[in-house]
């Protein structure tokens, strides 16, 4: 392609979003220097083993044997056999999604939305009443988008709705595909790519650091470790360099994985992205706790939409993926809001772990007879929080980073809750049009010539 | 409850070939774009040469079907294994079905061969044990210059047993003389390749001016192959067919090739339909006899489906496409 008498691209961050863009751009021969602040690659895209047998992700991440086969690791995984979600209300759990409707008021409100006029919604409230029926909605999902948020519903923009598709029967279809063949077939995971009967999930073999390592391979040369970007230098509207250890790196372009309102701060000489210095991410504690036994939960997941309970989110991944903790013992995590430096994000896990059990014990009653001790993972970037305040920005923001050159990728990126699949086709994506802009002005300049 | 039970890693394999392939990434070999959907995921469904999973996808600009990743080419042999049937297409393995097809296939070879001299050179690229060759050997003109080229050393030894001309190379390394070849034979074999355009681009060299180059290979854009799109579709082959066309990406990979298209048009196969029910019933752990009613060596499902797929014949939406490109004559 003739690429080599270029500038590099600057990538910044080598979790899955960084290390797919830096794979594609280099096997379309545009150079590239891949910057990653900590000292290994993978990002939050990585897995954690402890010594007694357990592995803890940052919250329950599978991919899907479809994103397996097109890195080349599909060798190395192992099929997850059944998955399932359930939503626990006043003592009892019901299926989700389809368990819900047959709570009669949940099926009547929600029957009664579908024939009313709707206006356009101004907010997540008046999307999920509008959507799923007033009791559906203010029972259970504003109370859950709300604990996931950490803002009422009525601060959202409707947008946080958007991405829970699939229709009633393509639901149906794709659970009953996954009875039917034993494989827990991927239902409302993947909006990048259309969800089938054989695309189900899986889970590499030793974590999901598997991934980042194929895609690292052979890119040794590019990647800088313990390098972070300090500013990323723009003039008249365009990436110019990047600076990293007080040295200026002339670049081509600049793709980003950073979180939104932390590119905004690296961005010198443009104001295109003072807006996104406002974008809040929830920070979360993910509190994993050990047990002995397995099948605490009813399922994999198990949401909880009470205002009173710490936690809003329940996920026991060995009931899916066994091989996460030795046999005998199970892992339960407990998904908490906070806010950094709040209390919860002071206690210690011991204090954490005691918190949940508490609650925990009110559901499972003596569960805690079987308690032993927890890992709690902390990070202040676990979701985006999709405020009214800034949403049209935010909407700008998704279709251009406002400089040229400039290219914001990944779940933080993009701010978006993309899970693993869609941040690796989206990614490519978005490398296929920066590969088109970067040949463009040599087009212009033969022209010119 | 949930049923645990902890699963292997990877899909199931045949003794001794538990260690991943080596994959390499490609992009369409048709209009060089890297720009692809995916359309199924799958393993090796007959042959279980590795542990690997598949992804087939389609070319977003030319809808050119490929495997990406694909094994190197340095696996080859593990992916062809000894019992491979390409290499011991034999009366005495599939009996009634060998003595049916070759009547077929004879008709069908010596339709293309209309209009050849006497003493007309004739190479089958990619010819396996020797199968077509054979029939041409039988059925055609007896002054015609039958030769094969085959990549595989078993394939090769196979139609050597035959008395066969068969050299051992790729078409790009064959020892045949430029502008010599009157008929140019890839039956079954453009799907199989690592780059089409390259092995058509030697294809051409080869051929006299005006001679033509025969192409039978599977239907992407077939009732079948859509049936079965998402894993179980017989024309993947897992991991052996590697780049699968319909009508339009034929014309363009004519093109890229400088080649002219003479005619365009299908033939009937059952193969892939037959194919497709036994990747379904394999991957879905059905009892052994069960998946012995689909195989090449079962009279009864090939029969019923050489029904079916020539009903779709005459709509133009067979299983298989036969091309016949020609080297301009100047």
């Amino acid at each position: 392609m003739g690429h080599s008498d270029r500038l590099p691209v600057a990538i910044v961050g080598a979790g899955l979003a960084g290390l797919t863009a830096a794979t594609f751009l280099r096997r379309q021969g545009v150079p590239i220097i891949l910057y990653e602040a900590g000292p290994q690659v993978a990002g939050l895209a990585s897995s954690f083993h402890d010594a007694d047998g357990f592995t803890y992700d940052f919250g329950a991440h599978f991919i899907t044997n479809r994103l397996a086969a097109a890195l080349g690791v599909g060798a190395r995984c192992r099929t997850v056999t059944s998955y399932g979600e359930r939503v626990w209300l006043k003592g009892r759990s019901y299926g989700y999604p389809l368990g819900l409707l047959s709570v009669p008021r949940f099926l009547r409100d929600g029957l009664a939305s579908r024939l009313a006029p709707k206006p356009p919604p101004e907010s997540a409230a008046d999307w999920f009443r509008a959507t799923y029926g007033t009791s559906l909605a203010d029972e259970v999902a504003i109370p859950l988008v709300e604990a996931w948020s950490g803002a009422p519903a009525s601060e959202l923009a409707p947008s946080v709705g958007e991405k829970l598709a699939n229709s009633v029967w393509k639901t149906i279809q794709l659970k009953l595909a996954s009875r039917s063949s034993g494989r827990a077939v991927a239902c409302g995971y993947s909006q990048e790519m259309p969800e089938a009967p054989e695309v189900w999930h899986v889970y590499p073999e030793g974590g999901l650091g598997l991934l980042c390592r194929r895609l690292a391979e052979g890119l040794d040369d590019a990647i800088r470790l313990n390098s972070p970007v300090d500013e990323i230098l723009v003039d008249a509207g365009r990436v110019r360099a990047v600076r990293v250890k007080g040295r200026e790196q002339p670049v081509s372009a600049v793709v980003s994985t950073a979180p939104c309102h932390v590119l905004a701060k690296l961005v010198r000489g443009s104001e295109a992205l003072l807006p996104m210095a406002r974008f809040r991410y929830r920070p979360m504690a993910f509190v994993n706790l050990r047990f002995e036994g397995r099948g605490i939960l009813p399922d994999t997941v198990l949401w909880i939409p009470d205002r009173n309970a710490p936690f809003f989110r329940l996920t026991e991944t060995p009931l899916s993926m066994p091989w996460l903790a030795p046999e005998g013992k199970t892992l339960v995590t407990a998904d908490l809001g906070c806010e950094v430096g709040d209390e919860r994000w002071r206690m210690s896990d011991e204090a954490l772990g005691a918190l949940v059990v508490d609650h925990l014990d009110l559901l499972f009653p003596r569960i805690r007879e079987r308690y032993r001790g927890c890992r709690v993972l902390r990070t202040p970037i676990a979701y985006p929080m999709y405020l009214r305040a800034y949403e049209v920005d935010r909407r700008r923001f998704e279709q251009s980073s406002g400089v040229a050159g400039l290219v914001s990728i990944g779940r933080n990126g993009q701010f978006a809750h993309a899970l693993m699949e869609d941040v690796y086709w989206r990614t490519l994506k978005s490398m296929r049009d920066l590969v088109a802009t970067l040949n463009a002005p040599r087009a212009d300049s033969r022209r010119a010539a | 409850m949930i049923p645990q039970s902890p699963t292997r890693t990877g899909a199931p394999c045949r003794d001794g070939c538990g260690t991943p392939l080596s994959l390499v990434p490609v992009r369409c070999c048709v209009c060089d774009a890297d720009d692809a959907e995916p359309l199924a995921i799958g393993e090796d469904f007959e042959y279980r040469t590795s542990p690997d999973t598949f992804l087939a996808v389609r070319c977003r600009r030319c809808g050119l079907v490929y495997l990406n990743p694909r094994p190197d080419t340095r696996e080859l042999d593990r992916i062809y294994p000894p019992d491979y049937h390409a290499f011991n297409f034999s009366e005495g393995e599939f009996g009634f079905v060998y003595k049916v097809r070759r009547r077929l296939e004879a008709r069908r070879l010596l339709d293309c061969c209309a209009g050849l001299d006497a003493g007309a050179r004739i190479l089958d690229i990619g010819c396996g044990d020797g199968f077509h060759l054979d029939l041409l050997r039988e059925f055609g003109m007896p002054g015609w210059r039958l030769e094969g080229v085959d990549s595989s050393a078993r394939a090769a030894e196979a139609a050597a047993r035959r008395g066969l001309t068969v050299h051992r190379s790729f078409v790009q390394d064959c020892p045949v003389p430029p502008d010599s070849v009157d008929l140019a034979l890839m039956i079954a074999t453009i799907e199989h390749v690592d780059d089409p355009p390259g092995v058509l681009g030697a294809v051409r060299r080869l051929l006299k001016p005006g001679g033509r180059v025969v192409i039978v290979t599977d239907n992407a854009a077939s009732p079948d192959a859509r049936l079965f799109q998402g894993r179980h579709w017989g024309g993947y082959h897992f991991p052996r067919h590697w780049n699968l066309f319909n009508a339009s990406t034929l014309r363009a990979l004519a093109r890229k090739a400088a080649l002219d298209v003479d005619s365009l048009g299908g033939i009937t196969s059952p193969v892939n339909w037959v194919y497709s029910i036994r990747n379904r019933l394999v991957d879905a752990d059905a009892p052994e006899w069960l998946i012995r009613r689909f195989s090449l060596s079962t009279p009864v499902s090939l029969g019923v489906f050489t029904i079916l797929d020539s009903a779709l014949r005459l709509i133009g939406k067979s299983g298989l496409l036969r091309a016949i490109f020609r080297k301009p004559a100047a």
